[in-house]
């Protein structure tokens, strides 16, 4: 009966840590950096991208010769006045499938991250990364909590057992 | 039916759908038993303690002593270190995987014997059978509370790994580490458990590596907040 109070109680603190992300959540171009550096490999399709950059604008040479040192060393970063435009990465196999992915750079910063190709060998959509990302508490915690059959948490001692929502979901028997 | 027993230092909790043979829950507490007597650093006249203080060599040891080295070496290459058998002084420690393997190995006595439910074993739970079963997640920040109530599906294991309960349960070379909790879901018990101990020694900056690359789904608890990979099951919307 405690263990079903105190279940419903974390709908309460679950509220408040989603207050506690959007506080403190992380811009959009943050969130796209986080798709750009997402994945081991992304790293090397904007190395790609970055690389037809040079050969796609061949016609505006004597402005990317310029920037052409600091666009191989670091073509993110904003100060390095990377040349405007839409950008293509090749694509790249990782375990998830083959995935491409597009950059689009405005006034120097990436603004824009897509992913053009993302398929598995079956053809299907699929995820980039298994990387874990900033999630609401309530994205994670349903309305049937309170019906939970058994508890997973670190290690407790046999003498914590007795304290433990376990312990009260053994005893009270649902 | 349910039935809880001590072993390993915590306590097992079994619920099973109907009735089974009291022979049945005997096997499997002879099953954690049996581990615990031969790998128990707690217990002097086990062969890990023996290794432990040299009185035994290890290529002298148990056949299922190496067998669980091996098992815990490869863990630690498919963590990339951060799983450990090795604690800080050098002594030899498998308690980190041989509670999941107990697990497993009930799971499965269970199982063959046509019993479906749970086994839950300080934290760390396993389905017995096909069923589909809703677990809560400890929140670390308050133990009496559910963080989060994912289903045992696909996935049929779940092991929760914290920085906070046990303070010398993970060694990181990081020195402390920043995650509060991993909580992980595989498809079984060990690969669970081994990956979410992985998870806290290395840290928000090291885990999304490791996370890349295993069959897993992690909800990870920090300072900054709640983090899930991409197949952590989300609530309908």
């Amino acid at each position: 009966m405690s263990a079903r109070a105190t279940v419903g109680g974390a709908v309460v603190s679950g509220a408040i840590l989603a207050l506690g992300w959007i506080a403190g959540a992380a811009m959009p171009a943050a969130t796209t950096a986080t798709v750009a550096t997402g994945t081991g490999t992304s790293g090397s399709s904007s190395g790609s991208a970055s690389g037809s950059t040079g050969s796609s604008s061949s016609g505006s040479g004597s402005a990317s010769s310029g920037t052409g040192s600091s666009a191989t060393s670091g073509s993110t970063t904003a100060t390095t006045g990377a040349t405007d435009g839409t950008y293509t990465g090749s694509s790249v196999s990782t375990r998830f499938g083959d995935v491409q992915v597009q950059v689009t750079i405005s006034g120097g910063a990436i603004t824009d991250v897509t992913a053009v190709h993302l398929t598995d060998h079956d053809g299907k959509s699929v995820q980039i990364s298994n990387r874990a990302a900033p999630i609401l508490a309530q994205e994670v915690l349903s309305a049937q909590s309170a019906n939970v059959q058994m508890v997973s948490g670190a290690t407790y001692t046999s003498r914590a057992y007795l304290e433990s929502l376990q312990s009260a979901l053994d005893q009270a028997g649902f | 039916m349910r039935h809880a027993f001590e072993t390993m230092g915590t306590v097992a909790s079994l619920h099973l759908d109907g009735p089974v043979p009291a022979s049945l829950i005997e096997a499997v507490e002879n099953v954690f038993a049996d581990y615990d007597a031969e790998f128990s650093l707690y217990r002097s006249d086990s062969p890990l303690s023996a290794i432990g203080d040299g009185r035994l060599r290890l290529t002298d040891a148990p056949a299922r002593v190496i067998r669980e080295y091996e098992r815990a070496l490869d863990w630690n290459r498919r963590t990339t270190g951060w799983f450990s058998p090795h604690r800080p002084d050098g002594v030899l420690d498998l308690s980190g995987t041989i509670k999941a393997v107990a697990i497993g190995d009930a799971v499965e006595l269970l199982a063959s014997a046509g019993g479906s439910g749970l086994l839950g074993v300080g934290g760390d739970v396993a389905a017995i059978g096909t069923g589909i079963h809703r677990i809560g997640v400890v929140d670390p920040r308050d133990r009496g509370r559910v963080l989060a109530d994912p289903v045992l599906d696909a996935r049929r294991a779940i092991a929760t790994s914290g920085s906070a309960e046990r303070g010398d349960h993970i060694w990181s070379s990081l020195g402390r580490t920043d995650i509060l909790q991993a909580t992980v879901l595989a498809d079984d018990i060990v690969t669970a458990d081994a990956v979410a101990t992985a998870i806290v020694a290395a840290g928000t900056a090291h885990c999304g590596d490791l996370l890349d690359a295993l069959p897993v789904d992690a909800l990870i608890v920090s300072a900054e907040g709640l983090s899930a990979t991409p197949g952590w099951p989300r609530v309908a919307s």
